[in-house]
This record gives C-alpha cells, sequence and structure tokens, in this order.
C-alpha cells in the first residue's frame, strides 16, 4: 500500500494504452480484461432481456400470447394491435400519454425548482432551524407512504382538489431526494469564496443564487431534472387514488385499467395485447429522451462528484 | 472594522431572508404532503375503530396489537430478510459495474450504461408485467414456477434489482468521476492493479455515496411494496395480503377500510426502517457525509 | 452570464406553456369530466338536464351510455371507467369517507354490496320507485340486492355455472361428458390415462368467487347476513357441504386430474387453448370469455350443465355478476335511480349490446327469456345455444346465499389458505377450518355478534 497525499506528483501513465475521449477528463483508464467484458456482456443481456420480450410480445394478438413462448416470435399482429391501441374507447390511449407528459414536464421542472432552492438554502445559507429540518428530513420519509395517502386525499378533497391535475402534481413537487442532491452538489460545487466575494461586493443573495451559484450548478440540475422527470412519469400509487375521471389518467394508471379490466374475469374484454402495446409505447419516449439527451445528462453526472 | 461587522450583520439578514425565501416552497410542500399527513395518520393510530362501533380513543393500543399481531411479525421478518440480500446485491451489483466502467476504456461501455440505466425508465407496475410474463411456468424461458414460496422473494428481488441497479450505478459512477486524478495516478504509479485500486482506493474515496444508495436501498427494501401488490393475483396462496408489513397496511386500510389499525402499522413499519437504517448509519458512521 | 439567462430563458417558456396546458386541462375535456371535487351530478340551470356521474367496468360500455344519452334527453350520463373491481371500491371508499368525490351511480359486484352498504351511505332506491322492476329479476339476485322493501342495489349481470368441455377430446379418448362429480373423477382418471399430461380441469385457488360458487352449487350456506339484523352473522364456512366440496377438490387436485394454475394468468389462457384442460368450469360470461382468449380452439367446445352432488338433481351456484347502486352523495337521487334502473333494466337494445359486445349474462327474466338471448347459436360452441341448453336453466335453479360486509378479508384469507395447501400438499379441509376459524374472531374483534 502507498501512501496517497495531494502531493503525490502527477507522473505520465505508463501502463496500458488508454485514449482520452471527449468528457473524459484525461482519466486513465485500462482496456479491460476479458472477463470484465464477460461480466459486463453477460449483464447487458440481463438488463435488456425484458426489453427484448416486450418488443417481441407486442408483434403477437392474443391468441399468441397464451400460445407461444416468451422470447421469440409467434404471429405478426404488430399493426393491429397498434391500431386498436389508438383507437380503444375512442382513442383515450393518446389522452393518457399527453397526460404523462403534461404531469412529467411540469412537475420534474417544479420539482427540481422547489428541490433546488433548498437545497441550496441548506447549503450554503444560514437560517433558523437550518439543521433541525434537515436531520428530520430523512427520518421523516421512512414511515411508508401508504400511511399518507388517507390523509392526502382528505385534504385534497377539502381543498376541492382530489380527481384534478392537482392532486397529481402538487404531492410529486415535494423530493426529498432531490433536495438532498442539491445540498450536496451545492457544498461541493459552489466554493465559499466566491460567495463571499460576491456578498462583500454587495451583491445580494437572490442575485447570487442567479449569477454565481446556479451555472456552477447546472450538471446538478440537469440531473435532478432527469431523476424528477422519471419519477413523475412513473408516478402511480398516488395518481390511482386519487383520480376517478379516466380522462386524467397517467399511462400509468391507465395501463393498470386496462390490465385489471382484463383479468377481472367476469367479462369478456381480453385486453392483454393492448396492454403490452400500450406498455412499450410508454417506455418509448423516456427511453429514447435518454439516447437522444445522452450529452447532457451523461455530462451533467460526470462534472458532479458526490464526496 | 466596524464597516466589516455592519457588512457581516447585512449579510448574514440577507442570507436569512433569502433563505428562509428560497427553503419556503419545499417547507409548505413539507408541511401539506408530509407532515399534516403524518400527523393525521398517527392521531388515527390512536383511536380503534371497529367495523359495527365507532372510534375509540386507546392511545397506544394499536401498536400493541401490532406487535402481537402474527401477520405483522411475519411480514417484518421476512422484509428484514429481504433488506439484508438485497441490499448488498443491489449495490454490488452498482457498485461492481460503476467500477468496471471507471476503468475500462471503449464505446461499448457508454451503450452499457445506457443498458443498465433503461430498466430505471420502466414504469414499476410496467416491470412487474414484463417480468411476470417472463416468470410464466410454461411461456417464460425458466420454465419454472418462480412465484410459489421462497422462490417468489428472490424472484421479485430480482426485479427490484434490475430495475434499481443502473440508477445506483449512476449515483456512483459520478462519484467514481469525480475522484481526483492525482490520487488515482499515484496508485498506478504505486504498482496497484485496478482491482487494487478499486478495492483500496476508490471505494473509501465514494464512501459517503455509497452511504446515501445504501440507506435508500434499506428503505426501499423494508417498505417493500409494488412488485409484490402488482404480482399477487398470479400467487395469492404465497403472495399473501400481509405479505409484507406495507402491503398489509394497504389492504387494512382501502380493502377492510381499518384506517386507524393500517396507520398503526404503518408507523410501526416505519419504527423498524428507522431502527435498521440507523443501526447502519451507526456502523458507517466513520465513512458517513450525512451528519 | 450567459448560462444564468440561457437557463432563465429555458424556464421561462416551460412555465408559460405549462400554465397555459394547465388553463387548458381545467377547462375541462368532452363532456366527461367534471373538474374538482365535485360531488356529483350538476344540473345545468334552466336547461332542465340532469347529468349523472357513473362509474362501472363493463367492457364496451360506451355504446350503452350513447343509447341512454339518446333516448333521455333531461337525463345525461357521464361515465368514467374509475377501476375495475378492488380499484373502483378503493376510490368508493375514501371517496365515501371524505364525502366528496363520489359519483352518483357506481358498479358494485354483489359479493361487495354488503360491504358498501355497511357504510350507510347507500341510497334505498325504494323510495324512488325501484320495487316497481322487482317482479323483472331471478329472485336470488334481488335478494342480493335489496332488503325488504329497501333496494340498495338493481342487478345487471350475474354468472350462473356450468361445465364447457372439449367435445373434439372427449370423443377422441371416448369419454362421456360427466353429470355428477362422481362421474366428473372418472372421466378425469380416463382422460388421464389416455393422455398424462391433460387434466380434466383446472382449480383456481386464487379466485374467491369461484370457490364460493362451487360451495354456493354444492349447498353450502358459508354466512347468514342481512343487514336489517346488524350487529348479527352466521358464520359456518366450514359446515359439511362446504367441507364436501374442499374435500372433493382436495382429493381431485391431489390424484394430479386437476392442475392448480391460477386463474387469469397467461399459464391459465395457455391450457385453454392447447388442450391441457379437457372442461372449464364455467359463469355465465364464460362462453364469451373462453371465446376471447382461446380462439384457436373455435368449434371444439361444448356446453353441458354443472355435474351434481346426486344424481338428477338441480343444484346451481353462482360465479360474479353486478350490479349498480346509488350513493347518497348524488345531489339527484331520483334521477340517479333512473339511470340506474334504466340503463340496462330490461331494455333490449342495451341488452344487445351486452349480449354481443361484453357476452353479459343477464339477470332481467324478459331478457333471459328473449329468443335473441337464450337461442344465441354460437359458432364457437359448434353452433349449440349454450345459453338456452345450459346457463339459463342454471340460472332458474341458483338458490338464495348471503355475503359478508367484509367480503375482501375473506376473500383474501380463503384465498392465502387454500393456496397454502395446494403449495404445502396439505388438506383443503384443514385449510378450510382455519379460515372459518380466523374469519369468525375477525368478525367478533369487529363489532358483530357471531353464531356459528
Amino acid at each position: 500500500m502507498t501512501t496517497l497525499t495531494k502531493d503525490s506528483p502527477i507522473s505520465i501513465p505508463s501502463r496500458g494504452r488508454h485514449s482520452r475521449r471527449e468528457g473524459d477528463l484525461g482519466r486513465p483508464r485500462g482496456p479491460g480484461s476479458v472477463l470484465s467484458y464477460a461480466v459486463l456482456i453477460l449483464m447487458f443481456g440481463y438488463f435488456l432481456l425484458p426489453f427484448w420480450w416486450i418488443l417481441v410480445a407486442s408483434t403477437k394478438s392474443n391468441d399468441s400470447l397464451f400460445s407461444s413462448p416468451a422470447l421469440w416470435f409467434g404471429d405478426n399482429g404488430l399493426i393491429d394491435n397498434l391500431r386498436e391501441v389508438f383507437t380503444f374507447n375512442d382513442g383515450i390511449y393518446l389522452r393518457w400519454m399527453l397526460n404523462s407528459a403534461f404531469y412529467a414536464a411540469v412537475g420534474g421542472v417544479g420539482a427540481t425548482v422547489v428541490s433546488a432552492l433548498a437545497g441550496y438554502a441548506f447549503a450554503k445559507l444560514r437560517f433558523p432551524g437550518r439543521n433541525l429540518l434537515f436531520n428530520v428530513l430523512l427520518g421523516l420519509i421512512m414511515v411508508p407512504a401508504t400511511a399518507l395517502v388517507l390523509p392526502t386525499y382528505l385534504l385534497l378533497s377539502r381543498a376541492g382538489l382530489v380527481d384534478s391535475i392537482w392532486a397529481v402534481i402538487l404531492p410529486t413537487l415535494l423530493n426529498p431526494f432531490g433536495v438532498y442532491l442539491f445540498r450536496v452538489y451545492a457544498n461541493d460545487m459552489v466554493p465559499e469564496e466566491m460567495l463571499e466575494a460576491a456578498r462583500i461586493d454587495g451583491a445580494s443573495e437572490l442575485r447570487i443564487f442567479r449569477s454565481v451559484a446556479l451555472p456552477v450548478m447546472r450538471p446538478a440540475l440537469v440531473t435532478v431534472l432527469l431523476f424528477s422527470i422519471v419519477s413523475t412519469w412513473n408516478n402511480f400509487f398516488l395518481p390511482l387514488v386519487m383520480l376517478s375521471n379516466d380522462r386524467l389518467f397517467p399511462l400509468t394508471v391507465g395501463l393498470r385499467t386496462w390490465y385489471r379490466t382484463a383479468t377481472i374475469n367476469s367479462g369478456a374484454s381480453v385486453l392483454f395485447n393492448l396492454v403490452i402495446v400500450g406498455s412499450l409505447l410508454a417506455i418509448v419516449p423516456l427511453v429514447a429522451a435518454f439516447l437522444l439527451l445522452q450529452r447532457y445528462w451523461q455530462g451533467g453526472l460526470t462534472v458532479g462528484s458526490i464526496k | 472594522m466596524t464597516g466589516s461587522v455592519r457588512t457581516r450583520r447585512r449579510s448574514i439578514h440577507r442570507q436569512t431572508g433569502t433563505g428562509l425565501l428560497f427553503v419556503a416552497p419545499f417547507t409548505v410542500l413539507l408541511v401539506a404532503f408530509l407532515l399534516f399527513p403524518l400527523g393525521y395518520a398517527f392521531k388515527l393510530s390512536l383511536y380503534r375503530s371497529t367495523l359495527i362501533g365507532g372510534d375509540v380513543f386507546s392511545g397506544l393500543g394499536n401498536y400493541q396489537d401490532v406487535w402481537a399481531d402474527p401477520e405483522f411479525r411475519q411480514g417484518v421478518v421476512r422484509v428484514v430478510i429481504f433488506g439484508l440480500v438485497q441490499t448488498p446485491v443491489m449495490i454490488g451489483v452498482a457498485l461492481i459495474a460503476a467500477l468496471m466502467i471507471d476503468a475500462i476504456t471503449s464505446r461499448f461501455t457508454k451503450f452499457f450504461r445506457l443498458a443498465m440505466f433503461a430498466p430505471y425508465a420502466v414504469p414499476v407496475a410496467i416491470g412487474a408485467l414484463m417480468w411476470g410474463y417472463l416468470y410464466s411456468p410454461d411461456l417464460g424461458p425458466l420454465h419454472a414456477d418462480l412465484l410459489t414460496g421462497p422462490l417468489a422473494l428472490i424472484s421479485m428481488g430480482n426485479i427490484v434489482t434490475w430495475q434499481w441497479a443502473g440508477y445506483n450505478m449512476i449515483i456512483l459512477y459520478a462519484a467514481l468521476q469525480g475522484l481526483p486524478r492525482e490520487v488515482l495516478e499515484a496508485s498506478r504509479v504505486d504498482g496497484a492493479g485496478q482491482l487494487r485500486t478499486a478495492i483500496s482506493v476508490k471505494i473509501p474515496m465514494i464512501s459517503s455515496a455509497l452511504v446515501l444508495t445504501v440507506i435508500f436501498t434499506i428503505i426501499g427494501t423494508l417498505q417493500f411494496f409494488t412488485e409484490p401488490l402488482l404480482l399477487q393475483p398470479l400467487n395469492p396462496g404465497t403472495i399473501t395480503n400481509s405479505y409484507t408489513p406495507n402491503i398489509y397496511a394497504f389492504y387494512q386500510a382501502f380493502s377492510y377500510q381499518q384506517y386507524n389499525y393500517s396507520a398503526a402499522v404503518s408507523f410501526a413499519l416505519g419504527a423498524v426502517v428507522f431502527v435498521g437504517s440507523y443501526l447502519f448509519l451507526f456502523f458507517a458512521r466513520k465513512r458517513s457525509g450525512l451528519q | 452570464m450567459g448560462k444564468q439567462r440561457r437557463f432563465s430563458r429555458s424556464v421561462a417558456p416551460a412555465l408559460i406553456a405549462s400554465l397555459a396546458l394547465t388553463i387548458a386541462a381545467c377547462s375541462g375535456s368532452s363532456g366527461g369530466s367534471n373538474g374538482s371535487g365535485d360531488a356529483g351530478s350538476t344540473s345545468a340551470a334552466g336547461t332542465g338536464v340532469t347529468r349523472i356521474k357513473v362509474w362501472a367496468w363493463y367492457p364496451e360500455f360506451k355504446p350503452v351510455v350513447d343509447l341512454f344519452n339518446s333516448t333521455h334527453k333531461n337525463i345525461q350520463i357521464d361515465w368514467t371507467n374509475a377501476g375495475a373491481g378492488g380499484d373502483e371500491y378503493t376510490k368508493l371508499q375514501t371517496a365515501l369517507k371524505a364525502g366528496k368525490g363520489a359519483p352518483d351511480v357506481v358498479m358494485l359486484e354483489f359479493q361487495e354490496l354488503p360491504t358498501i352498504n355497511l357504510t350507510k351511505h347507500l341510497v334505498d332506491m325504494g323510495k324512488y320507485g325501484a320495487n316497481s322492476i322487482k317482479g323483472n329479476y331471478v329472485d336470488w339476485a334481488w335478494k342480493q340486492s335489496t332488503d325488504g322493501d329497501k333496494v340498495y342495489a338493481i342487478p345487471v349481470d350475474a354468472g350462473p355455472m356450468g361445465l364447457l368441455y372439449r367435445a373434439d377430446l372427449f370423443k377422441k379418448y371416448g369419454l362421456t361428458v360427466p353429470k355428477t362429480w362422481d362421474e366428473f373423477k372418472t372421466t378425469g382418471q380416463a382422460l388421464k390415462a389416455k393422455d398424462p399430461k391433460a387434466f380434466i380441469t383446472d382449480f383456481g385457488a386464487n379466485d374467491g368467487g369461484f370457490m364460493h360458487g362451487l360451495f354456493w352449487q354444492g349447498g353450502a350456506k358459508p354466512y347468514t347476513y342481512s343487514a336489517s339484523n346488524l350487529p348479527n352473522i352466521g358464520i359456518t364456512m366450514n359446515d359439511p357441504a362446504a367441507q364436501k366440496v374442499m374435500a372433493y377438490w382436495d382429493d381431485l387436485v391431489k390424484s394430479g386430474l386437476a392442475d392448480t394454475t391460477s386463474y387469469g394468468t397467461t399459464d391459465f389462457y395457455n391450457g385453454l387453448s392447447t388442450g391441457k384442460y379437457a372442461t372449464y368450469i364455467a359463469a355465465g360470461w364464460g362462453p364469451g370469455y373462453l371465446q376471447s382468449v382461446a380462439k384457436k380452439t373455435a368449434g371444439k367446445w361444448r356446453a353441458a350443465p354443472m355435474p351434481q352432488w346426486t344424481a338428477g338433481a338441480d343444484a346451481q351456484g353462482d360465479w360474479g355478476g353486478s350490479s349498480f347502486s346509488v350513493t347518497d352523495q348524488s345531489a339527484h337521487p331520483k334521477e340517479a335511480t333512473q339511470v340506474a334502473m334504466e340503463i340496462f333494466g330490461s331494455d333490449k337494445a342495451a341488452w344487445k349490446l351486452g349480449i354481443d359486445k361484453a357476452f353479459l349474462f343477464p339477470t332481467s327474466k324478459p331478457i333471459l327469456e328473449w329468443d335473441y338471448f337464450r337461442n344465441k347459436k354460437w359458432d364457437f360452441f359448434g353452433g349449440q345455444a349454450v345459453n338456452g341448453d345450459v346457463f339459463v336453466p342454471a340460472s332458474e335453479g341458483v338458490g338464495i346465499f348471503d355475503w359478508t360486509p367484509f367480503n375482501d378479508y375473506v376473500f383474501g384469507q380463503l384465498t392465502a389458505a387454500v393456496g397454502q395447501a395446494v403449495t404445502k400438499k396439505t388438506s383443503f379441509v384443514d385449510a378450510l377450518n382455519s379460515v372459518q376459524s380466523t374469519v369468525s374472531t375477525y368478525a367478533q374483534k369487529q363489532g358483530f355478534k357471531v353464531a356459528s
């Protein structure tokens, strides 16, 4: 074991080949052993297996779903399935999709803004109750959300907001994990000296936040925004209980309703092919967004650091 | 001197004002959607209610019933075992993956990162659906009854790992990416191989990120809910209405209308989670970035 | 500076866009939504049109709603599928508890009716003339929906039980259609001898309604309960008849004659499609259901009456069925009652939709006797009129049966206990006895006076 100090000389790496790639920050890396590649490839297959399943399953009609093996094709009902999904019940699926997008956008942006402000305040501003509030936060999320559903319902009902978009959006704005992340990021990325300098110059805290902190925290914003959008898009339990107007359902609740209607026995709506194709179409936007926006969020994550 | 004192005081005054302002939206939401519901639920838990009679104040009576309730206790044992196994597995997978892609230079690793993170984008309801089909004894690839008996917990644990390992991996990977070059260079210069570097250098240096992910995984496993709920129809003989304490709380409230008892179950579970989390934090206190 | 401006430039339009979308969303969509937590119906001032909110999950229900709306100018239905089964009941219970948000008219399965009724939030439709259609409904369904003259639900559909069997396989293996449960077992043994991989049927231990239908047909009366007789309740889940049923199926499962795959799973449908199951113990909605999940086997199935416990008897049971109730949050109980009575009622046009598209089995006597329904020939069943042959006669023989006001608890306990017995290969009768004990204890703790 060597002693590692900050004063160790930066020497030219002499082992192995490494190339500097964009966004790499010049980190020395090796080509990787056969073993590690094998492990990675196995894991790769494991993570993608269900996606393969749902792609294959989406091409099947109901009969084929129930009789052909899960991982290979049966008949070719993809076009029919797609058509059915979008026309069933007057095209309510499209409505659900728009709802999900709306909730995710508003909820995601909203949660990010709220968490950023709070996280920064916890990290960099001094105000009474700061430590108490922060320490209590972790304890609060230990009680399962199940306990909160009925009181939340009663509260929103009193406010007349049950069965409305606010019943979905408002609760998602509360994101303790996001606040944690921002506090850590703010601590790491925003140097105290810059803040002090700006304060001495007489800048207001708001101004400091906007001009000094925010630009530096941009990768954190992107990261938390991404996580918030995903989490709101996938929001399921609370909307399930709050919403009874099916025109307000997000995709998760809508698909669940189709699924339950199909499995409830008394009734003959065999909707499984719809549930599967609907699920595939529900996943595609997010995965596509990840792929397209890779540069931003992968860059964002690597510039930050959680120590 | 007085000039800078005045500036200092004004600065602190400004900080307080802005601090409170910034924290206000979060605090309002916290009060509305966390503190108030918790308070209300706690109050509920102090009353007993029967289908025939009304509400009767019973103090901690519900809690006595809960701790004595065999269905609750079995659920607790189950989630504790689940947590003890699932947490190392999940974080282990995430950590190994993060270390590997941190150390390897290849275009493939970028695809791999995406592939591992993609399940996080899948709503839990759909993830459970996908794996439910893959677990089909006749049509799935494994041709085994994976949702019966003890195997059920492992099968559901698999779904959780599949869904969340990528998310945890990204957090750990980001931490790894933030490590200072010099330290890693020094390790390399001193002759340490990749594995040694990983174990002795990298892992200790991302300990606070590790603690963060472990804590949230512990909380998640002890509160295990969604996967059992969604897969229950496939095998209600194994996945019963009290399979985990959280599921038990759900059915008590939303199927049996036992809102008071349900609240007590939830808080009792909260106590278990509290103990579990702080036990872990205690043992990890030297490395914790959360103090 | 640039980054900061870019940030606010990207946030501002996002906020404006969301604001715009918000306004658009709040102003409501085409006729269906009711916006914020409104308790129920609205009456557009001066136009005399009463809007009634209905929650239901019947398949293909929209054409039925449209039909009603086109024939009733003063009452218009706003329908939403708020969830199927338990999901809907959860939302209903929370809305009833909160005092706001429940619909005017809600679809309730018969087995769930006492539970909802116990909240005392259901309207007695007898006050609004519901008793006038009493004669239109089969006796047992009306009894489950009422309490003397108090009418808490209008029956819609049901599921009298019968046997659907693979005629082609029976012919191939020289099997005779069993008329008694003893014959059912011997037929099963003969089948097993010819095809070791096949089962005479599947026993769905995950379905409480199915098992209760078997108890019902076996002559068991597990519960004696009536809302007007509170807090008394009789719980005899393990009476001799029920034990007989459980012992029988225990034997069939343990002899490998009956499979134990859960109903409603892919493997179950697979079994129906591939001839793994030679029979399907079905309810009146079963033919349509089978036709949808096992298309490949069209033409191969036939229907026969349920095997009897005693040769020549006519014991029948029911599995499933639902009704419409009116909640006390309705601002227009009279119109809501009318909706409940008339949306299906005995209306041939509505029932044509229900029969053809949703494969519902009626509880309405005029519809049961209607030629269109009774003599409908099913291609899937080789042209057999399964309704008239099997299920309508069965419907006539279904007797009185009570449910408990904590049905979810009972079903949960039963499916868990029998499921465990299946997995651990222990006695079904023991499982039944343990459920009897847990349920009695539960009822006592809940304040009921339990008689066993």
